[in-house]
């Protein structure tokens, strides 16, 4: 549904996107990520027809965009980070103003801006738009992004300014928007984020695409990078007996000895727990730290 | 009120395919006819009009009267058996209604200027400030759209501004039972476009300054320092240029003086310098005359050239040709003399004309190839 062919887009001669290759299927929920500065709004602004690339090219649906933006327009939603609206009209004007560029007749306008500021709770309120606080503008910039029901939709940085309860209604909505088939690509750098929604994912760095693939495939390949040296958190009911091994490298012991952070170069929780039951010491519990998508992320940009 | 607006068109606009530039210039009109700025000025503008064509119609009358009175004078004398013929040259002409549209055209050039500088300063601007552009890009609409809506939007508040000045003062001349001719409200009508010309020149220049601003505040300043740069600063550098140019004028012969050279016996015998004054010569006359009228013809073709670069000398030009039944161009603008034609007047005015038209153009032209290389970040 996306896809990126050499993407490179220069200012004043500096690369902020490098000959990007990307290929997004259709009903993905993809996660861009990368550091501030990276290329991600650049991005994002040369697939949604905003800025033409220096070199190369992007389709969505198979369209060229830099040679048919208003095509592309039409079947894709942009969500941009600190959106925008005019602030001396109400939410309800703001959609309606921005419906009225597709071909939509007043009935079919009205029908889905009620159903989009309920959707998006902006539903009742009267006040001009003006008045929003950030979070208020971030549910109507997604509304704003949903007007011509997208099948690609893109999101930039869309929890930035969200409120818990937000977030986890938007995170609903993402969700069952993949499920209906629409593509949504996720820019940000609030990995926790990215990790619970994104199906796929792709870290950038210096405008240049470094990592792709699913959370499970970019912790295998670049988690155990960090996590080399595994971390084992064991917890009993009897203090800890002294554990030793050749793969460990430390052990930590709490005060009471009833819980132990062990460092060792590989899984020994076998030995562990054959260890502990031998000792006659009963496990609470006991767990292998798996790399998190910051240690991926960190990893990636370590190497 | 705006809720209503487009409660309007919300009902007119649907039959029609509302989209891109149309959208952009309506959603721009009604913003500009709602803005708290647009009414405190616009209705200043129209309060302040309104007096001063309140004060116009009372000259008018008083002129109107003194008139008639000479009138009924001649008509005496002629019964009585007098000799009118010298009166009557030097009589003067029957009071026109147009000399109160003049008050007007004043105004128009201050008050009408600020109006439109408040109107186009923000129109970019404000949407770069409020990332509201981002937003909008991001719906099926070329770029072009939004700057020529912008435009256009502009163009239509400004026309429905000097419209409403214009209906204003006409029922005004009703109200005090002055019936305009056709030719007088034709004059009226054109004079309500020349109006709309100056009004866009300037409210293309904030809309520029708006677009190549990354802030509303500098692009209020920039307008301002244009506005004033065209309006005051280019007369009054104006002379001295033309001045430099063509040098100083020449000197008239009766001024010469002969300095007889001084001889040795003179310095010698430490006598005063005796200055001689030279008879007039009539050649010499003659010579000084046609170099005198060759210098002033290419002074004020200098001056003149300069001064169609000012918005305000060209539009106070065309409005008093236009709003001066025998075409008088009295105090503005190049070459004026009393009594013309209509063809004398448009062969005069036509170079402001052409640039009433061509500086709106100009600045709207930079305004739309700044805004189309705009990076949108």
């Amino acid at each position: 549904m996306i896809k990126t062919e050499s993407l490179t887009k220069a200012y004043n001669g500096k690369k902020a996107v490098n000959r990007l290759d990307l290929e997004i299927a259709e009903g993905d929920i993809f996660g861009f990520l990368g550091p501030n500065g990276a290329g991600k709004s650049t991005t994002i602004l040369m697939l949604v027809g905003m800025v033409e690339p220096t070199e190369g090219k992007c389709f969505i649906n198979d369209i060229e965009v830099a040679r048919n933006p208003l095509k592309v327009k039409e079947i894709i939603g942009y969500l941009p980070e600190d959106v925008g609206f005019y602030g001396n009209m109400s939410a309800e004007q703001n959609l309606d103003y921005f419906a009225r560029f597709y071909n939509m007749d007043a009935h079919d306008r009205n029908a889905r801006i009620e159903e989009l500021l309920g959707l998006v709770q902006l539903d009742g309120v009267s006040q001009k738009v003006g008045g929003y606080s950030r979070g208020m503008m971030q549910r109507l910039g997604l509304a704003q992004a949903l007007l011509n029901d997208p099948k690609v939709l893109f999101l930039d940085e869309p929890t930035a300014n969200l409120d818990p309860e937000s977030v986890f209604q938007y995170r609903k909505l993402i969700t069952q928007l993949s499920e209906a088939g629409t593509t949504i690509f996720v820019s940000s750098h609030i990995l926790s984020e990215v990790s619970k929604v994104c199906k796929t994912l792709g870290i950038i760095s210096q405008g240049k695409l470094i990592a792709r693939g699913t959370l499970e495939e970019l912790k295998n390949d670049f988690g155990r990078v960090k996590a080399e040296n595994r971390r084992i958190i064991v917890e009993t009911i009897e203090q800890l007996p002294e554990i030793r091994h050749e793969a460990i490298i430390n052990v930590e012991y709490d005060k009471t000895k009833r819980r132990a952070i062990i460092e060792a170069k590989s899984d020994i929780r076998d030995y562990v727990s054959t260890l502990l039951f031998e000792k006659g010491v009963r496990i609470r519990e006991m767990r292998m730290e798996e790399p998190t998508l910051e240690d991926v992320f960190l990893s990636v940009y370590q190497r | 009120m705006k809720t209503y607006f487009y409660l309007f068109i919300r009902g007119e606009s649907e039959k029609m395919e509302a989209k891109g530039l149309f959208n952009v210039a309506l959603k721009e009109f009604i913003d500009h006819l709602t803005s708290r700025k647009f009414i405190v000025i616009l209705g200043l503008f129209l309060i302040i009009s309104a007096y001063s064509m309140h004060q116009g119609i009372d000259n008018y009358n008083n002129e109107l009267e003194s008139y008639k009175e000479q009138i009924s004078q001649i008509t005496e004398d002629k019964a009585g058996g007098t000799s009118i013929t010298i009166e009557s040259e030097y009589m003067s002409e029957k009071p026109s209604i147009l000399l109160i549209f003049q008050v007007m055209s004043f105004q128009m050039v201050s008050l009408g200027a600020i109006l439109a500088i408040a109107m186009g300063f923000d129109l970019v601007s404000r949407e770069k400030e409020s990332r509201s552009l981002k937003s909008l890009l991001s719906h099926p609409l070329f770029r072009d759209e939004i700057i020529n809506g912008k435009a256009l939007g502009g163009i239509f508040a400004l026309t429905f501004a000097i419209g409403i000045a214009l209906l204003i003062s006409v029922a005004m001349l009703l109200l005090f039972s002055i019936v305009p001719d056709l030719d007088e409200l034709c004059r009226i009508a054109l004079f309500g476009l020349v109006s709309v010309l100056c009004l866009l020149t300037y409210f293309s220049i904030a809309l520029m300054t708006s677009t190549i601003s990354d802030s509303s505040g500098k692009s209020l300043i920039y307008a301002l320092i244009v506005f004033l740069a065209i309006s005051f600063f280019v007369p009054m550098v104006g002379g001295i240029v033309a001045e430099s140019v063509v040098g100083d004028p020449p000197e008239p012969p009766m001024f010469q003086h002969e300095v007889p050279p001084p001889s040795v016996k003179e310095t010698e015998s430490e006598e005063p310098i005796v200055i001689r004054e030279v008879p007039l010569d009539e050649e010499e006359w003659q010579l000084y005359e046609e170099e005198s009228n060759a210098y002033w013809q290419k002074r004020r073709g200098i001056d003149d050239a300069i001064l169609t670069i000012v918005p305000t000398t060209n539009y106070l030009t065309v409005s008093s040709a236009v709003l001066s039944k025998n075409g008088n161009v009295p105090m503005f603008g190049p070459g004026y003399r009393s009594e013309t034609t209509s063809e004398d007047v448009l062969e005069r005015v036509w170079k402001n004309i052409l640039a009433l038209i061509i500086f709106p153009l100009v600045f709207f032209a930079i305004a739309y190839i700044k805004f189309m290389r705009m990076d949108i970040r």
